[in-house]
C-alpha cells in the first residue's frame, strides 16, 4: 500500500480508447445483499492471490470540531479486537493464512484492504465480518493507539515539508466545511475523544449499507456469493448516517497563511483554488488541465519553471477525487536562492496564461494518450484493478464510469479548459502557503 | 494515514534494492531467454502478455564503489544521460516521450546503475532506439549539466530535511566506512560541487561497454522480432577496453560500540536504527534468515512492532531488515518515536531483540511465518516492471533463478533448531551500531549509556560520523 504521500500522487488513471482495454465491463460482475452491502468481483487467475477491498463512506468530513481525527483513529481501532477474533488476533490470523492487510484514510472514505492467497478467502470473510458486526473497543486499546497515532501525526510533520503547510492551507481555504482539518486531526481531538465517541461511530459508519466491497484474483463469483452471504448478510443494516449538509461559502478575496519550520531549505509554496466535487461536469476538464501543467518533464510548470527559468526546484499539481466540493492544488519548492515572491509570481504567470491564452491541442492530445498508458499500468495487477473499480463506485457513484470515461475525456475542448482555468484558478478564490525557515516578520512590520 | 507495514516505499526503503526474500509454493520464474551478443551484451527477454506494455531496463555495472574520492560521479553520470541524446534536445526527448506516455528513467546504487523505459508496446520502434541513444550516444550539453548539477546540490540539502531519508546513508558509514559500501550514492555537496561535465564524459567512457551491460526486456512483444530489434540497435556497439570493477572486501567487525547521535535543532521525535554487519546476497542462509526476520520485525504482528507499537504506544511503526549486496550487507532495527521516550524505545527495542536468544523462536511462529512470506510472494512479480527489476538484480547482484525456484522448499525446510543455529551466526549480537537523529541537547546525556556518543549536525556536508 501507499503511504499518504503516494496515495496523494496516485492518479486515477482512465481508460481512453476502449479497443485496448484489458479489462472490460462486462468483466466486474456486481450484486448487492439485502442488508444494502455493495459487492463486485473481478474474477482473474493471473497470480494464485486475491485481494478484498472495503470502502467505507466515512472519513474527516463526516467529522466535527472535538472529534477531528476521529475517522482515521477509527481505521486503527479496526484491527483492535472483536468478539470471535480478540485483540492482536485479526493479525495474527490473517498473518498465518498467508495474508497481510493495511487501510487508509482520506477527507471522504476509509478504506481496508486484505490481500492473501486464494485459498484463504474464507478466513477473509470471518475476519472482516467480525469486526463489522462485533467490534469491540477497549479503554486499553484505546490509549495505546492513542500513542501510535500521535506518533504518526508527529513523523508525518517531522518528514514531510508538504504535510506541514497543507494543514495550514486547508485550514485557511475552508472556514465552514470539514475538509478544513488535516484528516489525522488536531492533537488536542487526538488527546480527548471518548470512548462513547468510538462507539457511536461504529454504529453509525460501518453498517453493510454504508460500504462497497471489491474482490479482486483467483475466484469465482458463485464462491464469494455464497462467502457473503454466510458472512456479511447476517449483519444487519443502520439509518442512514447524518448527511453532511454545509456548503463552504464563497471565498471572495485571497486568503494567505505562513509557516515556519526550521529545517526548511528553500521556500515551499502551496496554493489551492476551490473546484467542485468530483462529479461535476467539470471533473474531466480539470482533471486535463492539472496534468497539463504539471505531469512529465515537458509539462508547462516542470519546463518554464525547472527547467527554463529554474526558479523551482520540485512542483506538482494536486486533484483530488472529493464527495464535495474540494481544491485543486499547485504546489512547488523554491530553487536556491529563489525568494517565495518570486516562485509565486512565476506559478501564477504560468496559470494566468492559461486563463488567457488556453492551451494547445498538441497538450491536450498528450495528456490523453498518457492517461491511456497510465490505466495499462494501473490494471496490470489484481490490486490496481480493485483499488480503481471501487474508488470509481464511490467518486462517480457507479463503477461503470469507469468504462465510459474515456468518452468523457474525448469530449473535453480546448475551450473549456480554458473556461476552468478562467472560473476557478483566479485570485479571489485562491489561498496561498508559504512555508519557510524564515520567521514571519521583518523590519516594516508594525 | 495508515498502519504501516505494507510502508516499506516510505520508511527505510533506501536500500538499493526492493526485491525481499519470499517465496509463495510452487512458484517459479517465468520463462525467459538469455544470450550474448557479439559484442559481449547479455540480453534478457521475458514475455508478459497481459497488458500491452513493455519494460526496458538496461543495467550496467557501475556503482558508487566506483566513486572513490569523487563521491556522486557514477549517480551523476547517469542522472546526466537523460538529457538529450546527439539527435535529440533534452526538450525535444522530454516533449517525444512525455507525448506517448513513455516514462524514461535512470538511477544508480552501489554496486550498478539502471537506465530504463517503460512504453506502450505500439510505441516500441520509437522509444528503442531513443533509449539506445540515451545509453551509447548521451548529448552531454554544457547546460544541462550545470543545471542539473544546481538542482542536485539543492536536492543534497532538502534530504536533510527528513530524517527517514538520510539515516541509513550514516549508519552504513558506521558499518563499512568510508569507501565500499559506506560509499554515499548520491554524493556529498562538497563532492558533487567540483564534478565537471568532462568527468562525467569520461566515466560514462569507461564503464558504459557492451561486455558490461544487460539489455532487460519484460512485457507484450513477439520474442524473434525483439531479438533483431535489439540485434540492430545494439550490434554496432563497440567495447574498448578491458575493465578492473573495484573488488570490495568485506569488513570485519567492529571492535566497538559506536553511538553516532544526529542533531536536528526542530526536531519533535528521535530517528533511529540500531544494527551491525548482515549478509551478502549470495549467503546459503539468506532465505532462513528472512524468515527469522519476519518474525523479528518484518510485518505487523513481527516482535517489534508488537512491543513497539502495539504495547507500547511509542511509535507508529518498527522493524527489522537485512540489505545485502553481492559481497557484504547489513542489518538494523529501526523506528521512531517523540523525543521524551526515545530511551524508552531504545531500551525495549534492545530486549526484544534479545529475545532472539534468550528465548528464540517457536513453533507456531515459525509456521505461520513461513505461511506468511509464501503467501505474499506472488503479488511481488505480477507485472512487467516487477520482474524486471527481478531479472535486474539477478544480473546486477549476480544471482539466479535457483534462489526463486527453490525459495518453497528453502522456507519449508526451516527448523527450530536450525533457526537457532542462524541466530547466533548472522544476527549482531555485540559491539553494536547505532545511529540517532533528534535533538542533541535533550538527549545526549541520556545515550551515552550505549557506548561512545559522537555528536554531528545534520545540515553538515555530507556524512561525518565524529
Amino acid at each position: 500500500m501507499k503511504s499518504l504521500l503516494t496515495m496523494l500522487f496516485m492518479v486515477l488513471s482512465l481508460l481512453i480508447n476502449q479497443a485496448y482495454a484489458a479489462t472490460t465491463v462486462d468483466d466486474v460482475k456486481s450484486f448487492t445483499l439485502e442488508n444494502g452491502m455493495k459487492i463486485m468481483v473481478l474474477e482473474d487467475d493471473s497470480i494464485p492471490n486475491a485481494n478484498m477491498y472495503l470502502f467505507w463512506k466515512v472519513g474527516s468530513r463526516n467529522e466535527y470540531p472535538g472529534i477531528t481525527g476521529l475517522s482515521h483513529f477509527f481505521e486503527h481501532m479496526m484491527f483492535n479486537g472483536a468478539k470471535k477474533y480478540g485483540p492482536k488476533m485479526f493479525d495474527r490470523t490473517m498473518e498465518a493464512a498467508g495474508g497481510s492487510n493495511n487501510a487508509y484514510t482520506t477527507e471522504n472514505l476509509t478504506v481496508y484492504t486484505d490481500w492473501f492467497p486464494a485459498n484463504a478467502i474464507e478466513t477473509m470473510f470471518e475476519l472482516e465480518a467480525d469486526r463489522i458486526a462485533n467490534l469491540a473497543i477497549t479503554k486499553k486499546m484505546l490509549n495505546s493507539e492513542r500513542g501510535v497515532v500521535t506518533s504518526e501525526r508527529s513523523t508525518g510533520l517531522e518528514n514531510s515539508n508538504f504535510r506541514s503547510i497543507w494543514q495550514e492551507v486547508k485550514g485557511s481555504a475552508f472556514r465552514a466545511h470539514p475538509y478544513g482539518w488535516p484528516v489525522i486531526g488536531h492533537a488536542s481531538d487526538i488527546a480527548n475523544w471518548s470512548l462513547d465517541d468510538l462507539k457511536q461511530y461504529h454504529k453509525t459508519y460501518y453498517a453493510p449499507n454504508n460500504a462497497v466491497v471489491v474482490i479482486a484474483g483467483d475466484v469465482k463469483l458463485e464462491q464469494v456469493k455464497a462467502l457473503a452471504q454466510k458472512h456479511f448478510a447476517p449483519i444487519p443494516a443502520q439509518p442512514e448516517p447524518r448527511k453532511v449538509h454545509t456548503v463552504e461559502p464563497e471565498q471572495k478575496g485571497e486568503r494567505r497563511v505562513y509557516a515556519q519550520k526550521k529545517s526548511v531549505t528553500t521556500p515551499n509554496i502551496m496554493m489551492a483554488y476551490h473546484v467542485p466535487a468530483t462529479q461535476h461536469d467539470d471533473h474531466y476538464a480539470l482533471d486535463i488541465l492539472s496534468d497539463i501543467l504539471s505531469t512529465g518533464k515537458s509539462s508547462r510548470l516542470q519546463q518554464s519553471l525547472i527547467n527554463d527559468q529554474q526558479i523551482a526546484s520540485s512542483l506538482f499539481t494536486y486533484f483530488p477525487n472529493s464527495i464535495d466540493p474540494n481544491l485543486f492544488y499547485v504546489s512547488a519548492v523554491a530553487a536556491k536562492n529563489v525568494s517565495a515572491e518570486q516562485l509565486e509570481k512565476a506559478l501564477i504567470f504560468e496559470v494566468n496564461k492559461v486563463i488567457k491564452r488556453g492551451v494547445t491541442e498538441h497538450e491536450l492530445q498528450k495528456v490523453k494518450n498518457r492517461k491511456l498508458v497510465d490505466f495499462y499500468r494501473n490494471m496490470a495487477t489484481i490490486n490496481g484493478k480493485a483499488n480503481t473499480i471501487g474508488s470509481y463506485e464511490m467518486y462517480f457513484g457507479d463503477y461503470q464510469k469507469l468504462f465510459t470515461a474515456p468518452e468523457q475525456y474525448n469530449k473535453v475542448t480546448l475551450a473549456d479548459i480554458q473556461r476552468v482555468a478562467k472560473t476557478y484558478l483566479k485570485k479571489s478564490n485562491r489561498t496561498v502557503g508559504i512555508l519557510s525557515s524564515e520567521e514571519d516578520s521583518n523590519d516594516a512590520d508594525l | 494515514m495508515m498502519r504501516i507495514f505494507n510502508l516499506k516505499t516510505v520508511w527505510l526503503c533506501l536500500v538499493s534494492t526492493i526485491f525481499t526474500s519470499q517465496a509463495f509454493a510452487a512458484y517459479t520464474l517465468p520463462e525467459y531467454q538469455k544470450y550474448t551478443l557479439d559484442n559481449g551484451l547479455t540480453i534478457y527477454l521475458m514475455e508478459q502478455k497481459e497488458v500491452p506494455l513493455i519494460d526496458i531496463s538496461v543495467v550496467i555495472k557501475a556503482g558508487a564503489i566506483e566513486d572513490k574520492s569523487q563521491a556522486g560521479l557514477n549517480y551523476f553520470t547517469a542522472k546526466n544521460l537523460t538529457l538529450g541524446t546527439k539527435l535529440l534536445t533534452k526538450t525535444e526527448l522530454d516533449q517525444s516521450m512525455d507525448f506517448i506516455g513513455a516514462n524514461i528513467f535512470s538511477s544508480a546504487n552501489l554496486e550498478f546503475s539502471t537506465v530504463g523505459a517503460s512504453f506502450a508496446s505500439k510505441d516500441s520502434e520509437q522509444v528503442m532506439p531513443v533509449l539506445r541513444d540515451i545509453i551509447i550516444s548521451p548529448r552531454f550539453a554544457d547546460t544541462e549539466f550545470t543545471k542539473l548539477q544546481t538542482r542536485h546540490l539543492l536536492n543534497l540539502e532538502q534530504r536533510k530535511e527528513s530524517p527517514s531519508s538520510v539515516i541509513n546513508n550514516y549508519f552504513n558509514r558506521l558499518v563499512f566506512g568510508e569507501q565500499g559500501y559506506g560509499s554515499v550514492i548520491a554524493g556529498n555537496r562538497q563532492s558533487v560541487a567540483k564534478l565537471t561535465l568532462a568527468q562525467i564524459q569520461q566515466h560514462h567512457h569507461k564503464w558504459y561497454q557492451p561486455s558490461n551491460t544487460a539489455v532487460i526486456v519484460v512485457g507484450d512483444f513477439d520474442s524473434k522480432i525483439m531479438k533483431q530489434r535489439l540485434q540492430s540497435l545494439f550490434s554496432n556497439w563497440k567495447n574498448h577496453s578491458k575493465l578492473a570493477p573495484t573488488q570490495v572486501t568485506k569488513t570485519t567487525k567492529k571492535p566497538k560500540t559506536n553511538v553516532l547521535l544526529v542533531n536536528k535543532e526542530d526536531a519533535t521525535e528521535s530517528t533511529f536504527l540500531i544494527g551491525g554487519k548482515g549478509i551478502s546476497r549470495s549467503n546459503a542462509d539468506r532465505v532462513g534468515l528472512s524468515v527469522i526476520n519476519t518474525i523479528l520485525g518484518a510485518r505487523f504482528t513481527s516482535w517489534l512492532n508488537d512491543e513497539l507499537r502495539v504495547n507500547a504506544g511509542l511509535t507508529y511503526g518498527a522493524r527489522s531488515r537485512f540489505s545485502s549486496y553481492s559481497q557484504d550487507g547489513s542489518f538494523a532495527i529501526s523506528t521512531f518515536t517523540k523525543t521524551k521516550t526515545t530511551i524508552e524505545a531504545m531500551d525495549l527495542a534492545l530486549k526484544t531483540y534479545a529475545r532472539l536468544w534468550e528465548k528464540g523462536l517457536d513453533e507456531k511462529t515459525l509456521a505461520s511465518a513461513k505461511a506468511y512470506v509464501k503467501g505474499q510472494f506472488p503479488p511481488k512479480f505480477e507485472t512487467s516492471s516487477q520482474l524486471a527489476s527481478l531479472l535486474v538484480n539477478m544480473y546486477g547482484y549476480q544471482f539466479d533463478e535457483t534462489y526463486i525456484n527453490t525459495f518453497e522448499e528453502q522456507v519449508n525446510s526451516l527448523t527450530l533448531a536450525k533457526s537457532k543455529q542462524l541466530i547466533s551466526k548472522y544476527f549482531p549480537q555485540d559491539n553494536l551500531q547505532f545511529v540517532v537523529i533528534g535533538k542533541a541537547e535533550e538527549i545526549k546525556d541520556q545515550i551515552a549509556k550505549y557506548g561512545e556518543v559522537s555528536i554531528v549536525n545534520i545540515k553538515d556536508t555530507g556524512f561525518k560520523t565524529e
